[in-house]
């Protein structure tokens, strides 16, 4: 069965869902800077202007909260690749199973 | 000179990435396809390519998004992903071309951006990687935005596209026309792995017939309800609309579920 496409979250992108994307990007595509995140994920994204709940799904890599908040998937799933997560484990976390 | 070469395909990385893990019928009848359009291709001695393209947060962020952006470099590389299975290459660009393209769109109310360097991804690559394995002539790509909302619509696609067949129409060179993206499916997002053979069925029919209408109907709504990839068939609209209502044939359609993606390749008439 075909799921809900996510609402206003990942349409409307405020200042620090953009700094979260952002974020997210420079350590898809920039080896230091996925260097440096993979070393301290907490002062890496103290360069970075997220809200608290952002900063701590971030840390936590809590994979659900940030697709709910609006992630983009083609961010998202790069990012967990990165962090070694199977498909079904991505696919159970932003469908939240 | 008419337009020599057209054809969509898709470009779901799974393609070459993970290609065995497609049924062996499944991925024989599409590497066929791919066969069948580069000798088509060999055969139309088409002199340069406009491939419409889209892209995969490579080149463009949110910091700045554009609906359309044409590429006025004189080089290209790619692929940016090394896990892809395709050898990195350098593609030769047309500045030209690409100058004669933009000045054209903005004569008639369509202003795409345009850049001096870009980088391609799998969306670009991997159609060349089949259909012009030597990298052998020149490219001008169009992108679309396909990621971040809003999309352009169809029917401003189809507008883009009705530019791009009038010069390459007027050009004296050869000159193919390539689509890539789509079918349905829904990468990194929650209905990854669902393909709507239905959605697809019905695409391919309005493009076979080369209707224009039906295809510049379609909503931004329809195409996200078929998954997020799906906004990727923008550029096959536009290729409809540089075609001008020239009929084409599916040369192959394939729901590949471990690739998660409706696979299609059309056709359109080649020029003698």
């Amino acid at each position: 069965m075909r799921l809900r496409l996510r609402g206003g979250a990942a349409k409307m992108v405020h200042m620090s869902l953009y700094a979260l994307q952002k974020l997210i990007r420079d350590v898809n595509r920039k080896p230091a800077c996925r260097e440096a995140f993979f070393q301290s994920a907490e002062k890496f994204a103290a360069g970075y202007d997220l809200a608290q709940p952002e900063r701590e799904a971030l840390i936590k890599r809590d994979v659900g909260a940030l697709y709910a908040m609006g992630v983009h998937g083609l961010l998202l799933r790069p990012f967990t690749l990165l962090h070694k997560m199977p498909e079904p484990d991505y696919l159970k976390a932003i469908r939240g199973e | 000179m008419p337009i020599t070469f057209a054809c969509a395909t898709s470009h779901a990385p799974g393609i070459t990435a993970w290609a065995e893990a497609a049924p062996a019928p499944q991925k024989d009848r599409i590497y066929g396809g791919f066969e069948r359009l580069r000798q088509a291709l060999d055969e139309s001695r088409t002199d340069t390519l406009i491939v419409l393209t889209s892209e995969h947060w490579t080149n463009f962020f949110l910091d700045h998004i554009g609906a359309f952006c044409i590429g006025r470099a004189e080089r290209y590389t790619g692929p940016v992903e090394p896990w892809l299975q395709i050898p990195r290459a350098e593609i030769k660009g047309d500045p030209a071309l690409a100058a004669e393209l933009l000045e054209t769109c903005y004569d008639n109310s369509v202003e795409p951006s345009f850049a001096y360097e870009l980088e391609f991804d799998h969306g670009t690559m991997l159609p060349l990687h089949f259909l012009m394995p030597r990298m052998d002539r020149p490219i001008v790509p169009v992108f679309f935005n396909t990621l971040a909302a809003p999309q352009p619509s169809p029917s401003r696609a189809l507008a883009l596209g009705r530019v791009v067949g009038e010069v390459a129409r007027r050009s004296q060179r050869r000159i193919g026309l390539i689509a890539t993206g789509g079918l349905s499916h829904d990468p990194g997002e929650r209905n990854h792995g669902i393909i709507d053979s239905d959605f697809d069925h019905r695409f391919m029919t309005a493009m076979a017939q080369g209707n224009c209408e039906a295809l510049g109907r379609y909503q931004r709504s329809e195409l996200a309800a078929a998954g997020a990839g799906a906004f990727e068939l923008l550029s096959w609209i536009a290729l409809a609309g540089a075609l001008d209502g020239r009929k084409g044939e599916v040369v192959v359609y394939e729901p590949v579920k471990p690739w998660a993606t409706g696979v299609g390749m059309m056709t359109f008439g080649l020029a003698a």
